[in-house]
């Protein structure tokens, strides 16, 4: 049985396609302005690459935030949903999931099957989220795996005003003019993701073990702050790309619909 | 009747306050439900809640207040400041919370630098934040002095008959509106959380003859009423303010129904009646002061924890929503209580922090009720 | 908060700071200059306070056994109330309560400690305490809510009424922990009949709280000696403030900080008054000698601060405004409303001043009950901010008086009741020539606008209007 997984979101739209709760391909390209648009350009390529057509789909769920407005899905559910169960698929003694997506981040903690317990999302403002480090990045001069590599090497992490990216920002450049060492900035900016992340998952309860899923989790300067803030440390997920979450758990979710026993 | 009400609920200057105004008669805002209507309505003024609701753009909230403030206040001004409560002949502003007190300098000082768009009689009312006999009597005394100043100003006498008249009638808005709130609670009931706003937010922007005449034709009707909202989660909604009837139909979607809440413009309208005996003046301001729902009243949150959890069980809730203004730290913080406490007896909850003003998050805001609601089952 | 936080009491290390601090000087000064070597973030501090010689050794002795007996409270059968910094401590000695002042346990972590109280901060927010609630509370309550802290008997605060969010705090600490919790309720008015009816009936609640929860009964003769060492203190106080309008103003930059920090620690105390006492000396020695109590010796310019200061890490503040020649003439917090202040006398604002009457209990319970209702904060942001007594009139009279140059506004974000008005009275005080400056800072929380960008910001207003 082929089920498949889209995820939209507003960076980024995901797709998974599974047979028999085995991924045969995934995609990922940047969203569109349109969602349907971008859940249609997903699904082609991850369809082309699984050498599958969309006849053979036997059941399709959508998330994310265009998650209704996808023409070929047979049901949509929440990413939180979504997030948790590919969280667990990923790795599966995860009680709590942090997930750091481009423009919101969200921590939830599992119960036993996997099911969301207790959830809090935090969108208001791009700090602390996939698109602070972006700018963060861009002003550095670094990219995105390389400002996860500095923390390492810093000295003395600077504070940063991390309420708002725009003060963050200016923040950056006054103390790149004042020539403090890059890497203490890129430790600082980690560092202020870290604790908002923390904040978050505290709120929620911190259980082990703990996931990180979406892009951010592959920024070890993030994680290992990440990790002292919580005091526990947090998994790395090896079995698939962690930023495939979403749309893993859809698929999931799909292959459970359809009829398919529990994976 | 269901659409008059719609429709109060979402024009400020509703036809009812037009007829009121084109008779000749007078009409006072005030922003805080700790302002006891009985006073207007004995004056024969019509008493009217100031709300914010369809402030599209907020220039004018912005140029008086500071940033860190929370958003209704700001609409109330920018809707002020854009002449959208010009129909007021009075504003009361209390410190019913540290925004909104200071909605009483922005407005003035709005109308020192435009010359427009202030009412006549404008009164800061002192509301005490705790009940005692020392804060009764202060109440007590604050509430003769709004009496005065609106008898000056209008130039009419409020008589205690004439309170007493008014309190009968606004018991007779607090009976009708508990009936409905027995409807409300039903096991499928016939009416929604969103319809249920509107029915206490028209309460606040009409003549109260009218209102009781339509509110009892209403209860009537739908006390009898066939129709069924089945097969929905069961939610209760507490925390600040909402004014917004479309917040309510985004909560409710098409998979729930908001059937209670602790609202200011909710069930705080019509809890509790006024004494018929006594002087009428300290009955109504010990009516007023006794209401701890909002937490404004400090210290006093295993009261209003004890009131929600009775609340839940006998309306069945499934699952509770607290919403919060962002900047709103009263409810804010009492929602974590909330969250811990209630979760603790099982009962599921989750805050949402919004901005008040036009919803711009509602994809969002419905991503996490969705979630919420597949976590209810 | 980190695991390592969770394991060291936070009263206990801030104790070990402070009295570490007080004893630093005893040695040599090589010895102390090698001492400064090894405590990198706490140096700021020990040289602005100490550099001030006997006055600044007294203060750091003040809060070094202010936090000793916070550590022994229990040890010295003390029970313990968390208060806030604008309500006078003096009742809680007289009933041998100790008052945990959480504003000012925040400003020690937050001068303090190179992360300040971040941790606590963030601590509120994850058990549902509002992000946006002020940072004042939250930087030392996350602590006691955290369990890291002493144990508290009861909760008390004196801001409903003037400020939402710091009276929010203890009540929502009181709903947390479950502990009793009272409130002295200020009306909107200061002065007035009604307004006193209201204060004393309050404050009569207030004893009557104390007294059950502490099990003991108020001591005529314990309250006369409090409230005459608090008559002593206001003399002091009158003094040092009326030195302050001298040009130049022979007062160290630290002094203001100083002096009301000695007050909230240990108003109505002996230690107190020996702070205040010798602050005056050095006051009186520097007015003799017509020189400034800038390190520079040059007065270029008299600011006013129209709220609070900024407290993050070593002192930072008063260090930029020592090295930039800026003489500090004090903030609202720092000023007295006893009958003998300079401001009350200068501007005949006795109706809003106290004054003590020590014949009998009655008299005693209503000069405490009025002396609360004055204390910073408290006496001046309950009304509109134009009202007679208010904001706007103090800060005009006071940056009037001190002849500012400059008014500035620093406060919190999570500061409602200032951030609803303080575009209008910046306005006002504009229109009446005064330069004023809006800090969007938090004054304990570098992560919202950091240090350096704030005294950027800071010095570019100096610079845009011609000050400097």
């Amino acid at each position: 049985m082929i089920v498949a997984g889209c995820d939209v979101g507003s960076l980024t739209s995901k797709a998974v396609i599974m047979r028999d709760g085995r991924i045969l391909n995934s995609a990922l390209i940047k969203s569109k302005a349109k969602p349907w648009e971008s859940a249609d350009e997903v699904m082609k390529s991850a369809l082309e690459g699984a050498g599958v057509s969309m006849k053979e789909i036997v059941f399709c769920v959508g998330t994310g935030y265009g998650r209704d407005k996808m023409k070929f899905i047979n049901e949509a559910v929440t990413e939180i949903a979504c997030h948790g169960k590919g969280a667990r698929w990923l790795l599966p003694t995860a009680m709590m999931v942090i997930d750091i997506g481009g423009q919101d981040c969200k921590a939830m903690r599992l119960d036993r099957d996997g099911r969301v317990v207790k959830f809090m999302t935090n969108d208001k403002c791009a700090s602390g989220t996939g698109r602070f480090l972006e700018v963060m990045a861009r002003v550095l001069g670094v990219s995105l795996e390389e400002l996860g590599e500095m923390s390492a090497r810093a000295q003395a992490p600077i504070t940063l005003a991390s309420a708002c990216t725009v003060w963050a920002q200016a923040d950056v450049i006054a103390h790149l003019n004042n020539r403090v060492p890059i890497e203490d900035i890129a430790a600082g900016v980690n560092n202020a993701m870290a604790s908002r992340m923390a904040v978050l998952a505290n709120s929620v309860g911190v259980e082990r073990d703990v996931c990180m899923t979406g892009g951010v989790a592959k920024n070890d300067g993030v994680v290992s702050t990440l990790e002292k803030l919580l005091g526990v440390r947090i998994k790395r997920i090896r079995r698939y790309d962690p930023q495939m979450a979403g749309a893993i758990g859809a698929a999931l979710f799909a292959h459970e619909k359809a009829g398919g026993g529990l994976r | 009747m269901m659409e008059d009400f719609r429709e109060v609920a979402r024009v400020l200057n509703n036809r009812f306050v037009q007829k009121w105004k084109d008779e000749g008669k007078k009409v006072v805002g005030y922003t805080c439900s700790y302002v006891p209507d009985e006073i207007f309505y004995a004056a024969g003024i019509l008493p009217y809640r100031v709300r914010g609701f369809g402030a599209g753009a907020m220039t004018i909230g912005d140029t008086y207040f500071g940033p860190f403030i929370c958003s209704l206040p700001k609409c109330m001004l920018q809707l002020a400041g854009q002449g959208d409560f010009d129909f007021l002949d009075g504003a009361i502003i209390t410190p019913g919370c540290d925004s909104m007190r200071r909605l009483d300098e922005c407005w003035r000082k709005m109308h020192d630098d435009t010359k427009e768009h202030m009412p006549g009689f404008f009164f800061h009312f002192g509301v005490p934040h705790k009940y005692t006999e020392y804060s009764v009597k202060w109440f007590v005394d604050e509430t003769r002095r709004l009496i005065r100043a609106a008898e000056s100003h209008f130039n009419v006498a409020i008589k205690n008959e004439k309170l007493l008249e008014a309190i009968k009638v606004h018991n007779v808005t607090r009976e009708l509106m508990n009936r409905f709130d027995e409807i409300r609670t039903r096991k499928d009931p016939p009416v929604a959380g969103a319809d249920s706003l509107a029915i206490v937010l028209a309460g606040t922007a009409m003549p109260r003859d009218d209102y009781n005449r339509l509110l009892g034709d209403l209860v009537e009707e739908i006390g009898k009423s066939a129709k069924k909202l089945n097969g929905r989660k069961r939610l209760m909604l507490l925390g600040s303010a909402n004014d917004d009837v479309d917040l309510v139909k985004i909560i409710e979607g098409e998979r729930a129904l908001v059937v209670a809440d602790n609202l200011c413009f909710g069930s705080r309208f019509y809890s509790d009646l006024v004494s018929e005996e006594g002087d009428p003046v300290e009955e109504l301001a010990k009516r007023s002061l006794a209401h701890n729902d909002c937490p404004r009243m400090y210290g006093e949150y295993r009261e209003r924890l004890k009131k929600i959890k009775e609340k839940v069980a006998t309306a069945g809730v499934d699952g509770v929503i607290l919403q919060n203004i962002r900047f709103c730290d009263l409810h804010g913080s009492e929602n974590g209580l909330f969250e811990r406490d209630l979760e603790k007896e099982g009962i599921p909850c989750m805050r949402l922090e919004r901005e008040y003003g036009p919803i711009v998050e509602s994809g969002r805001m419905r991503m996490r009720i969705d979630a919420f609601l597949e976590r209810l089952g | 908060m980190r695991r390592e936080t969770r394991e060291y009491n936070f009263d206990w290390m801030l104790w070990s700071a402070f009295s570490s601090a007080s004893r630093i000087k005893m040695g040599t000064e090589k010895e102390y200059r090698t001492v400064l070597k090894y405590i990198p973030y706490f140096r700021g501090i020990a040289e602005a306070m100490l550099g001030t010689g006997e006055a600044g050794q007294k203060f750091i002795d003040c809060c070094a056994a202010y936090l000793d007996n916070l550590v022994n409270a229990r040890e010295r059968g003390l029970k313990t109330a968390i208060t806030t910094f604008c309500f006078s401590p003096a009742i809680m000695y007289a009933l041998d309560i100790m008052p945990i002042c959480l504003e000012v346990l925040t400003v020690m972590q937050t001068l303090s400690y190179k992360r300040g109280t971040v941790e606590f901060l963030d601590y509120c927010n994850e058990v549902g305490y509002t992000e946006t609630s002020c940072s004042a509370q939250r930087g030392s309550l996350g602590a006691y809510l955290a369990g890291v802290g002493a144990e508290i008997d009861m909760i008390v605060t004196d801001t409903p009424g003037v400020c939402d969010t710091n009276a929010n705090a203890f009540s929502f600490a009181s709903a947390y922990l479950d502990k009793p919790f009272f409130q002295l309720d200020m009306p909107p008015q200061l002065d007035g009949e009604r307004s006193d009816d209201y204060h004393i009936g309050d404050f009569k609640g207030l004893i009557a709280f104390l007294e059950q929860h502490s099990g003991r009964k108020l001591d005529l003769d314990r309250l006369r000696e409090v409230m005459r060492e608090i008559e002593k203190q206001d003399e002091l106080v009158a003094e040092i403030e009326d030195l302050a309008r001298l040009v130049p103003n022979p007062l160290p930059v630290p002094f203001n900080f100083m002096v009301h920090g000695s007050r909230f620690l240990f108003a109505g105390m002996k230690e107190c008054t020996a702070a205040l006492e010798a602050m005056l000396k050095l006051g009186r020695e520097n007015a003799a000698r017509g020189i400034s109590g800038l390190t520079g010796g040059v007065e270029k310019l008299r600011g006013f601060w129209c709220y609070i200061d900024h407290y993050t890490q070593s002192m930072r503040l008063w260090q930029m405004l020592d090295r930039n020649g800026i003489c500090y003439e004090g903030n609202i917090l720092s000023r007295s409303w006893a009958m003998n202040a300079p401001h009350v006398k200068e501007f005949g604002k006795e109706d809003a001043a106290y004054s003590l009457d020590l014949t009998d209990l009655d008299s005693m319970i209503r000069s405490m009950a009025l002396l609360n209702s004055r204390m910073p904060m408290v006496k001046s942001i309950r009304g509109p901010y134009d009202a007679p007594n208010m904001w706007l009139e103090d800060n005009l009279n006071l940056a009037r008086m001190y002849r500012a140059d400059f008014i500035v506004y620093n406060g919190t974000p999570g500061c409602r009741n200032t951030w609803g008005m303080v575009k209008l009275m910046a306005r006002d005080t504009e229109k009446a020539g005064i330069p004023t400056f809006i800090m969007y800072a938090d004054a304990f929380d570098d992560r919202v606008e950091s240090w350096e960008a704030t005294q950027e910001r800071f010095e570019e207003f100096l610079k845009v209007r011609g000050l400097l």
